[in-house]
């Protein structure tokens, strides 16, 4: 570990529904430049974690502090203002929309003077823009004027990466970025996450595909039923002792 | 980074299949086609169909037919359906004459009387569109359910007021709001052409601003919306408010043609406005559609409904033809080559 | 002028049924403190299909006044608002339970009200309707109603008058109906028909135009008409009359007419002797309106009611005949100001 101070600090951050506690008392620390996998199984709790993160849910206690600032975000706006970007798994675009619309959507840029006010979009702007963001992460995208439902999985989810990439400030959280993909476009999806990390931002990666984790992470956070049980740099885990640590084999093995 | 190895997103090639399928489902065109061939056909049955006076009827008809499905348009481009507006129209459209008419009997000024009664009538139609709200948003009923609701109670309390009002009878009597409302400029009447104002406005609305983004947003996902920070509750009981609104003021435009409010306008309307909306080519799961689209739909219904009441066709065929026009815009928009693909 | 008495809109009211309900639940307490102490007086169920229609407040203020003098107890049913065989069943089935002398009831479907019918006659109670009428009437005892036959012909001729017929012009005509299918309605049109096929030949019908009640189609209709025929009355090309039958459609020419300044010059012939049409007439509004005489129905059913319950429950001992139609009254400008006030239907 270094010195520096955590950009993103989580401490003993609860969360239960109803009879079923997701999170107990989960904390880690996350630094600017890093990519931290976040790996579990089904149920550990990662997903529930990356909602306390983005403000979709609220944790029942526990505290998140960005940049050494205490958050308690209320709403994904909240999160988002304070510099979080967040990929959902699956549903993170409208498809209806076009792809320049969907990198800045509820970000829209407005018309200047008196037409901005009475909201109208400057769509040309936005459709120029969102070329330049998305080349800047590394992704080109020749036709910005299409609705993201006629492009592929791999497209769209390319699209929805480059916008969290070129909105984030401080931290982004990918969960499950690779799933569905084929091979080709998981690895280009990973060179984009190593872009985002040479841009100096702060990556949580959630993944099943454990050698696409290893490939990537400076750092692995394990969880298993909602607490974290490890936590160390990714050059301490080879495949084996990385799948023995999620699936709790590890500590029966002493 | 070599240039190769970053994820390129290029158009989908262009098959010859690919093109027949993009006419074909240019809606629009094919609406514009419909509605000329219809046109030609009625004239050819009665050559009195191209006349001033018969384009006055038809535009005065696509009027009331357009409120209603612009408002309609709005909330199912936002992913949900009204149910409402027809109940809307004639309950507005009692409270309003009720108001008019007590105030016919103090002054009389007709400009005034009516300028009241119509944002009288907006008004209850927005408080209908703003409980709509409150059960979509708050209760978390089903759209369908609560415009439902809304429908049926406000049929009751359409019927109730106009007892308490009048014994039952249409309320309030202005035949110079009749004349008033069949004055025109060439074959748009007085006020086809306030309703063809808010139109272009709607469309404005709905294409260019953040209000209408928004409102697609919504609609293709709502949960995407969220997640970018969009206030989607919110965003949506707006749109309903918008949709009785507009429904309040069709109560009044029904208001000006028979110079009375009576409980029985507007019985069924919605469900041609939402034929209107899915005839001019929106998606009854959201997100997608066009305004342009929807005023053709009304056009074509306008003209089919009236021209062959003109051609002295029986009433029930027009409900055919117009179920047959709702089924192949179904088709059409199952035959578009961008259908939506589960990721 | 709005008839409820549609197959259409009764089933869309049909769903604020929940309404109606709380609406009879709250009358039938009040009926039930009426029924409580008749023991020697007969007493007589009436029921409507709607008892705010000024057709049936008429009828009523006939029945009441008929019972009073025969000194029978009278108790009046019906839902307020809706014309529907399924908002009308509650009422008569409370009516069973509470065990009337005799019950005289206006069917608002003529098949769907035939089993409870059955029923009163099982119980022992003879049945009579007015007004409308069940399709079976084997086990109604009389039935008292308005002669609708004759009152499109009273309309065809009202119309052929109005237009000022000669054997020399052409006649363009439309109908406006509330649905085809609604029994009076029908009849009033095949009399209508018959007329002009017998006596008029030169009054071509062009369409007949079904509103279900909506005002906003029946100006439309009319507006279509106009536009489809524009040329003079009297010509091939011109519209020269409209028969309203309902309502809706009087309204709707009325208004229709006034806004294309065509009002007295296109004949107008409207049914129902509404208070508002009433005053419409002459007045460049309608040239002519066929009167029922809802009041002598009411009258006449509980006078037969009681003269059959007073003669052993027989109907040729009591002298009532099984079909009792009356003939309607055709209203005009020139008709007198005292025959119009005895016309009128009553809004209370």
């Amino acid at each position: 570990m270094t010195e520096r101070d955590a950009i993103l600090e989580v401490r003993r951050i609860s969360k239960s529904y109803g009879s079923v506690q997701a999170l107990t008392e989960v904390s880690f620390k996350a630094f600017a430049g890093e990519v931290i996998g976040l790996v579990g199984d089904n149920g550990a709790g990662k997903s529930t974690l990356i909602k306390a993160l983005s403000g979709v849910h609220q944790p029942d206690s526990g505290e998140i502090f960005l940049d050494g600032v205490h958050h308690d975000w209320k709403s994904p706006q909240e999160a988002i203002d304070s510099g979080i970007e967040t990929l959902y798994q699956d549903s993170g675009l409208a498809p209806d929309l076009t792809i320049g619309s969907n990198v800045f959507l509820g970000r829209e840029i407005m018309k200047k003077g008196l037409l901005g006010k009475m909201g109208f979009l400057d769509q040309k702007a936005m459709e120029a823009e969102a070329l330049e963001d998305l080349a800047k992460v590394g992704i080109s995208v020749p036709i910005s004027r299409r609705t993201v439902s006629q492009l592929s999985g791999g497209q769209r989810q390319a699209v929805a990466i480059g916008r969290a990439i070129s909105w984030a400030r401080k931290v982004i959280l990918l969960d499950e970025p690779t799933n569905h993909l084929g091979a080709r476009q998981a690895q280009e999806v990973l060179s984009v996450i190593e872009e985002a990390k040479k841009r100096g931002l702060c990556v949580i990666f959630i993944s099943h595909t454990l050698p696409h984790v290893l490939q990537v992470t400076d750092r692995i956070v394990v969880m298993r039923l909602g607490q974290v049980v490890k936590d160390a740099p990714t050059s301490e885990f080879t495949a084996e002792s990385l799948l023995a640590s999620i699936t709790g084999l590890a500590e029966l093995q002493g | 980074m070599p240039e190769n190895d970053r994820p390129v997103l290029t158009s989908s090639p262009e098959t010859p299949r690919n093109r027949v399928r993009e006419i074909l489902s240019n809606q629009q065109f094919l609406l514009f086609v419909v509605l000329i061939a219809l046109m030609t056909y009625f004239y050819s049955r009665n050559h009195y169909f191209f006349t001033v006076g018969e384009f006055q009827n038809i535009f005065t008809n696509f009027s009331g037919y357009a409120l209603l499905a612009v408002g309609e348009m709005f909330v199912i481009v936002a992913g949900g359906i009204d149910l409402s507006v027809g109940s809307t129209v004639a309950v507005s459209g009692v409270l309003g004459a009720w108001v008019m008419n007590g105030m016919m009997n103090g002054h009389g000024n007709q400009f005034w009387v009516l300028t009241v009664g119509t944002l009288i009538c907006g008004l209850v139609g927005a408080f209908v569109g703003f409980l709509n709200a409150l059960m979509i948003t708050k209760a978390k009923l089903v759209p369908f359910v609560a415009t439902l609701v809304t429908l049926s109670a406000g049929l009751g309390f359409a019927l109730l007021f106009a007892q308490f009002f009048n014994s039952g009878q249409p309320v309030g009597s202005d035949p110079a709001a009749a004349v008033f409302s069949s004055k025109a400029i060439w074959v748009f009447t007085y006020p086809a052409i306030f309703v063809i104002l808010i139109v272009i406005v709607a469309g404005i609305v709905l294409h260019l601003t953040k209000y209408g983004r928004y409102t697609y947003a919504i609609g293709s996902n709502a949960f995407a919306a969220r997640a970018v920070g969009i206030n989607v509750q919110r965003h949506v009981g707006s749109v309903y408010i918008l949709s009785g609104f507009l429904a309040g003021l069709t109560g009044m435009f029904y208001f000006m043609q028979l110079g009375s409010g009576a409980p029985t306008s507007g019985d069924g309307f919605e469900l041609t406005a939402i034929a209107a909306v899915v005839i001019g080519g929106a998606s009854l799961t959201g997100g997608r559609g066009r305004m342009s689209g929807t005023v053709l739909g009304v056009f074509v219904l306008t003209v089919v409904t009236f021209g062959l009441v003109f051609i002295n066709v029986p009433p029930a065929w027009t409900q055919i033809v117009v179920g047959g026009f709702i089924a192949l815009a179904a088709t059409l928009q199952s035959l578009r080559p961008s259908g939506r693909k589960s990721v | 002028m709005i008839s409820l008495k549609n197959p259409k809109g009764a089933l869309r009211v049909a769903s604020t049924m929940a309404l109606a309900g709380v609406l009879g639940a709250t009358s039938l307490v009040a009926l039930g403190a009426q029924t409580a102490g008749a023991s020697k007086t007969y007493t007589i169920a009436f029921n409507v299909g709607v008892t705010s229609d000024p057709f049936f407040l008429t009828m009523r203020a006939g029945a009441t006044a008929e019972a009073k003098k025969l000194g029978v107890n009278l108790e009046w049913q019906g839902n307020v608002n809706f014309y529907s065989p399924s908002t009308q069943l509650p009422f008569l089935q409370s009516a069973l339970a509470s065990k009337p002398d005799a019950l005289i009831f206006a069917p608002t479907d003529t098949k769907a009200l035939q089993p409870i019918t059955g029923q009163f006659v099982a119980a022992g109670i003879p049945v009579f309707n007015v007004d409308s009428g069940n399709a079976n009437q084997k086990n109604v005892v009389s039935w008292i109603t308005g002669n609708n036959i004759q009152g499109g012909q009273a309309a065809a001729d009202a119309l052929a008058k109005a237009m000022n017929y000669s054997a020399s012009g052409t006649y363009n005509v439309v109908i406006g109906v509330s649905s085809v299918s609604t029994s009076t309605d029908a009849d009033r049109l095949t009399g209508f028909k018959n007329e002009i096929k017998a006596k008029y030949p030169k009054i071509v019908l062009k369409n007949v135009f079904a509103t279900n009640s909506v005002s906003a189609t029946a100006i439309s209709d009319i507006n279509q008409a106009l536009s489809a025929n524009p040329g003079a009355a009297g010509t091939a090309s011109g519209l020269s009359g409209i028969f309203a039958i309902d309502g809706t459609d009087a309204a709707g020419a009325v208004a229709a007419l006034t806004a294309k300044g065509k009002l007295g010059k296109v004949a107008l012939v409207g049914y129902d002797a509404y208070a508002d049409s009433v005053k419409a007439l002459g007045k460049g509004g309608f040239s002519a309106l066929i009167a029922q005489q809802p009041y002598l129905e009411g009258q006449l059913a509980v006078k037969a009611a009681v003269s059959y319950l007073k003669n052993g429950k027989s109907a040729s001992a009591a002298g009532i005949k099984h079909l009792n139609t009356l003939a309607n009254k055709v209203l005009t400008a020139t008709t007198s100001a005292s025959v119009l006030k005895k016309y009128t239907y009553r809004t209370k």
